[in-house]
């Protein structure tokens, strides 16, 4: 059973990955088929979780009606398949799955690819609707409006936007979402480089300043329309998820920048990367220089500010100890010279 | 035998499909590069392990770093007095734990309490002040703060065990042999005269109220 779980769990990974359009019917059949245990009651319980499966799928797609001729065909193969529930049930598998690979399946949509669309949760298909909407961002700028597109390009109805209830919060946060995981891609390959030794190590200043800038590149296509994104995600009920992206977007750029502190410092180096990160983002809304050079800059200068900062604090502590030391000497002088340190 | 089985299931997740590594990098955990093979705190499977698991870890790291200031409190009044070897025989080890949780918080990203300086100040004003009671305050505050420790030490280890005693093999192993030498210097407290301190109960009582509540505080923030 767990490895039949493993199975549509690796089938539900790879339908993600598909493009789609190349019909996965027959690549999910194959892959179920092949961890799936022989067992009769098994391939019947398989058939009820199939069953079972998002039923919600059904709400966006009831304004597309699928034609009756292929739903027929489908309740034909489902009586083949009862009726052959008794043979081997990886027989049965492949024989539907390339029945339904041999008719004519203009959508993969409709609910006779159900074999199909079944695997994949109601997160993965927001999250497919919400990246192809990135595309028609810079058209309708962070809305309803862009989503509907979005999910028309995937042959979805534009009534799927029904699924986002916080709408235009819910693309911006999955922008942001995005556009962190592709960072800490990216930061992990470069810790893999320098870990297998095929590159030198950055000095912290750098690193933060790479790093920060390569993040913040990533909102150049959408640069036009990035104010109305940022006052989406300054809205009340926005607020706390944009923090907890932000809070771990400057947690990750640390780590992998090789902060392993467990004190105090934790918490004051992760305050100043927000600062700088913030600030930084303000300025490249209103930078309007060639590859927005005004803002490295601004970036550079940031850092160099929070990296003087905390050499100078450093030199405050030792010279404060220093001072300390040096009072303590005189004040056991002067007891010395007074008598007072004598034992008598 | 337990390391082979780290490795093949390292082996495993670099198998597994993009989508559920996207998963495990939102769970910000240290899936693919963790410097060493071996570690003493499992991969946390999910988000709410993770929250358990740095709970946990969190309110130990802040428990050994008070213990620290409490000892280094005790040694600023007695640290020249007969009873300044023992003491500071007692602070080396409780470095000794500090060091090892900074490590295991460090490896496993996990968000040390805000409330450090509190702990630094309130700890070391603990040791500072039962110590100049004399070298009999100093042991029963020893004993009441190392009671509380191995007592909250207890309530982990019970909680793990009822959790996956399998999985949490070396964590449990680690906080054991911690809970041991607490113990270790509780008995010596109180093997030096602990209990003749005038006030004793009532001592005894306040501190590890404090200590419990101190425990709470650092759990949440």
């Amino acid at each position: 059973m767990a490895a039949l779980l493993r199975g549509v769990r690796a089938g539900r990974a790879l339908r993600g990955l598909s493009s789609g359009k190349t019909g996965p019917d027959r690549l999910c059949g194959a892959v179920v088929a092949a961890p799936t245990a022989t067992t009769p009651q098994c391939s019947s319980l398989s058939r009820g979780f199939h069953r079972a499966a998002p039923r919600l799928q059904d709400d966006f797609k009831s304004d597309k009606p699928p034609p009756s001729s292929s739903s027929t065909t489908f309740h034909e193969h489902y009586q083949a398949h009862s009726a052959e529930q008794d043979n081997t049930a990886t027989a049965s598998h492949e024989g539907a799955a390339a029945e339904q690979a041999s008719r004519p399946n203009t959508s993969y949509q409709d609910q006779s690819g159900e074999q199909g669309e079944e695997y994949e949760t109601e997160e993965q298909l927001q999250a497919r609707i919400l990246t192809a909407a990135l595309e028609f961002v810079p058209l309708h700028g962070w809305s309803m409006e862009a989503i509907a597109s979005g999910a028309e390009t995937l042959g979805l109805s534009s009534a799927s936007t029904g699924m986002f209830n916080n709408g235009a919060g819910d693309l911006v946060l999955h922008f942001i979402t995005q556009c962190n995981s592709q960072l800490t891609e990216i930061l992990a390959e470069q810790h893999k480089q320098v870990q297998l030794g095929q590159a030198e190590p950055k000095a912290t200043a750098d690193f933060l300043r790479d790093a920060v800038e390569t993040r913040l590149r990533m909102y150049i296509p959408y640069i036009e329309s990035w104010p109305q994104a940022m006052s989406i995600l300054l809205l009340p009920h926005n607020i706390p998820d944009s923090l907890k992206h932000l809070s771990t977007l400057v947690d990750d750029i640390w780590y992998y920048a090789g902060d392993r502190s467990t004190d105090m410092n934790w918490y004051t180096k992760r305050a100043a990367l927000t600062g700088i990160y913030n600030t930084t983002e303000l300025v490249m809304l209103q930078d309007s220089s060639p590859d927005f050079e005004d803002t490295w800059n601004f970036l550079d200068n940031r850092i160099q500010d929070v990296v003087n900062m905390a050499s100078t604090a450093k030199q405050v502590q030792s010279t404060g100890e220093a001072v300390v030391q040096g009072l303590m000497g005189a004040a056991f002088t002067l007891k010395n010279l007074t008598g007072l340190n004598q034992r008598r | 035998m337990q390391r082979a089985a780290h490795t093949a299931v390292c082996g495993w997740s670099n198998v597994v499909a993009p989508a559920m590594i996207r998963r495990c990098l939102k769970c910000r955990v240290p899936l693919q590069f963790s410097s060493r093979a071996y570690s003493v705190v499992p991969t946390p499977r999910d988000s709410e392990e993770k929250d358990m698991l740095d709970r946990i870890l969190r309110v130990d790291h802040a428990g050994e770093y008070g213990a620290n200031r409490i000892y280094a409190g005790q040694m600023a009044v007695l640290g020249r007095s007969r009873t300044g070897p023992l003491i500071q025989q007692m602070w080396d080890q409780e470095k000794k734990h500090l060091q090892k949780f900074n490590e295991i918080l460090a490896e496993n990203r996990v968000r040390p309490t805000a409330l450090l300086p509190i702990w630094n100040v309130a700890g070391f004003v603990l040791g500072a002040s039962t110590a100049l009671l004399g070298k009999e305050g100093a042991m029963a505050c020893t004993v009441a703060v190392e009671e509380s420790i191995s007592e909250h030490y207890n309530s982990q280890i019970r909680a793990l065990m009822e959790k996956d005693p399998e999985r949490y093999t070396e964590l449990l192993q680690v906080i054991k042999e911690f809970r041991d030498e607490e113990m270790e210097h509780h008995d010596t407290g109180l093997e030096h005269d602990a209990e003749t301190v005038p006030g004793y109960w009532l001592l005894k009582n306040a501190i590890q109220l404090g200590c419990r509540a101190a425990i709470y505080v650092s759990e949440r923030v």
